[in-house]
């Protein structure tokens, strides 16, 4: 479970991200949050995964309290999520294949298990064919899968992506739009920071408005709501 | 940390090593010369206690007698003398005796043997043998108050000035080493610099999948590490070979002077440039970690 308490973040230039925002996200959920840019979406979701810590308020992800996490926890914390990002941010020197793998070998594993279930979610995110290539080889579409693959890898809990469509032409984003769903109904819970309205309203999914740094709408089954 | 984490910590320091490899050599280069600055120390401060502890070893002492001291008197001394605690054993030579022991250690002086020759400007004396080295000075004295002595020499002078030369020698080679260790050490901590920027989008991604700090560190350190072990084997290399000669010439050309033998004096910079190496390489990392990584 993901709560936020009472969440403020206030930065260091004085720039106010989040006011007094409070959430709660369950197990098995799928979430969107969607807002204007600069609304503060972005802050929340770096707040999830340790990168910003928040300034009042308490972020609680399972039984990590995120305001006083110390360093030796949050690798801990991280192995829960799998984080996917606008800019994939690849490694350009390495193949697909070795990309995903880079994600398991860094958190100790096994060659044999390393070698046993990259080929799984590389077919997951339908990129078997791909595995020995290069990332300046892939269209925008398939780095995005290789993004996913990277944060399924290690069968996280929690998936968190930070507008994963956003490079992507509207036909691209409709299948990694259906990969999330996927990667949802295999029972990861998904929390989305995204812009991308026609799918938000296709999808019937909880949808969290952000404005202002203040969350202004929650609806279980909400649509996008803003003219894009 | 699983065997599979020590086999990616080698595979990362060797790839990083690799990628940079301008800049490891020129860090393996800079910790070789300074390496070797050390080891020179501590071969020449090796050879100098070696010769201390050779001199302390010869129990000797040798009192010269005033000229014009009649031969009675003299052997008057010498009769006293041989009953004394401390003495071993105590010879009587005459100035002919000098000159002539003198004229076969230095065959090739002939113009100075003319000269000593015709008006001997030598002592009569006595050698003078301890039982325990420590009695050397206590013995000297007692010659020395005596009228008819005219001074005495002993190797515990030699032994002292060598002695008060290996300490200078030994501050010395910790100023000069003081002072490469921090060049070395500007040098190694550029290297990794570069070679965690090189990897910072590794970094990055290590960081966001959960990777722990340490794990992230250790190659780097690795890194530093294994910069310090080549430069000493360099270093050490290069001693070892070099000593062997400087051996080998001075058997021929300083065939009485004792030079401390090639094993003990490569041990001893072997373990200096070797522990040198790893601290100056850890340090180096660590600091260079402390200011790119603020994990």
């Amino acid at each position: 479970m993901i709560r936020l308490d009472g969440v403020t973040k206030r930065y260091a230039n004085g720039h106010q991200g989040l006011t007094e925002v409070s959430l709660t996200v369950h197990r098995g959920e799928f979430v969107f949050l969607v807002g204007p840019s600069g609304a503060g979406k972005s802050t929340l979701i770096r707040l999830l995964y340790g990168e910003e810590r928040p300034t009042q308020g308490e972020v609680t992800i399972d039984h990590f309290r995120l305001k006083k996490l110390n360093m030796r926890q949050l690798p801990r914390l991280r192995r829960q999520l799998g984080i996917v990002f606008q800019d994939v941010k690849l490694l350009p020197t390495r193949t697909v294949f070795q990309n995903v793998a880079f994600a398991m070998e860094v958190v100790g594993a096994s060659r044999k298990d390393i070698m046993k279930r990259v080929p799984q979610v590389l077919e997951l995110v339908g990129l078997s064919r791909r595995r020995d290539h290069f990332p300046n080889e892939l269209s925008g579409g398939e780095q995005q899968r290789v993004g996913i693959a990277r944060a399924l890898v290690n069968q996280p809990s929690y998936v968190v992506a930070d507008e994963p469509t956003g490079n992507l032409d509207p036909d691209t984003a409709a299948e990694i739009m259906k990969l999330f769903q996927e990667i949802n109904r295999r029972g990861a819970t998904v929390v989305m920071a995204t812009h991308a309205k026609d799918l938000v309203n296709q999808l019937q999914k909880r949808v969290v408005a952000i404005e202002g740094g203040r969350i202004v709408r929650d609806e279980a089954r909400g649509a996008y709501g803003y003219e894009s | 940390m699983s065997l599979n984490s020590i086999g990616y910590l080698f595979r990362e320091a060797g790839r990083s090593l690799s990628r940079n490899s301008w800049m490891a050599l020129a860090s393996i280069s800079t910790v070789t010369i300074s390496l070797f600055v050390l080891a020179v120390f501590v071969v020449v401060s090796v050879n100098v206690n070696h010769v201390t502890t050779i001199l302390q070893n010869q129990v000797e002492m040798r009192v010269f007698i005033k000229p014009k001291v009649p031969r009675s008197e003299e052997m008057a001394i010498l009769h006293q003398a041989q009953h004394w605690p401390q003495v071993r054993r105590i010879d009587f030579f005459t100035k002919q005796q000098a000159a002539q022991n003198l004229k076969s250690e230095f065959p090739d002086q002939s113009g100075l043997f003319q000269v000593i020759s015709k008006s001997n400007p030598l002592f009569d004396g006595l050698d003078v043998y301890t039982k325990a080295p420590q009695q050397i000075p206590v013995l000297a004295a007692r010659f020395s108050r005596m009228p008819a002595v005219h001074n005495v020499v002993y190797q515990g002078m030699v032994v002292k000035r060598l002695t008060r030369l290996g300490h200078i020698l030994k501050w010395t080679g910790w100023i000069v080493e003081g002072l490469l260790g921090v060049a070395t050490l500007l040098i190694i901590v550029n290297t990794i610099r570069l070679a965690v920027f090189a990897r910072r989008r590794e970094i990055q991604v290590m960081r966001l999948v959960g990777a722990t700090d340490w794990f992230i560190r250790w190659p780097f350190i690795m890194e530093g590490l294994t910069i310090g072990l080549v430069g000493a084997v360099v270093a050490d290399v290069v001693i070892g070979v070099g000593y062997r000669w400087v051996l080998n010439r001075a058997s021929v050309s300083l065939p009485f002077w004792p030079m401390a033998a090639w094993h003990p004096v490569v041990v001893e910079t072997t373990v200096f440039t070797v522990a040198g190496g790893l601290a100056v390489g850890a340090v180096a990392s660590i600091i260079a970690l402390r200011r790119f990584l603020k994990v």
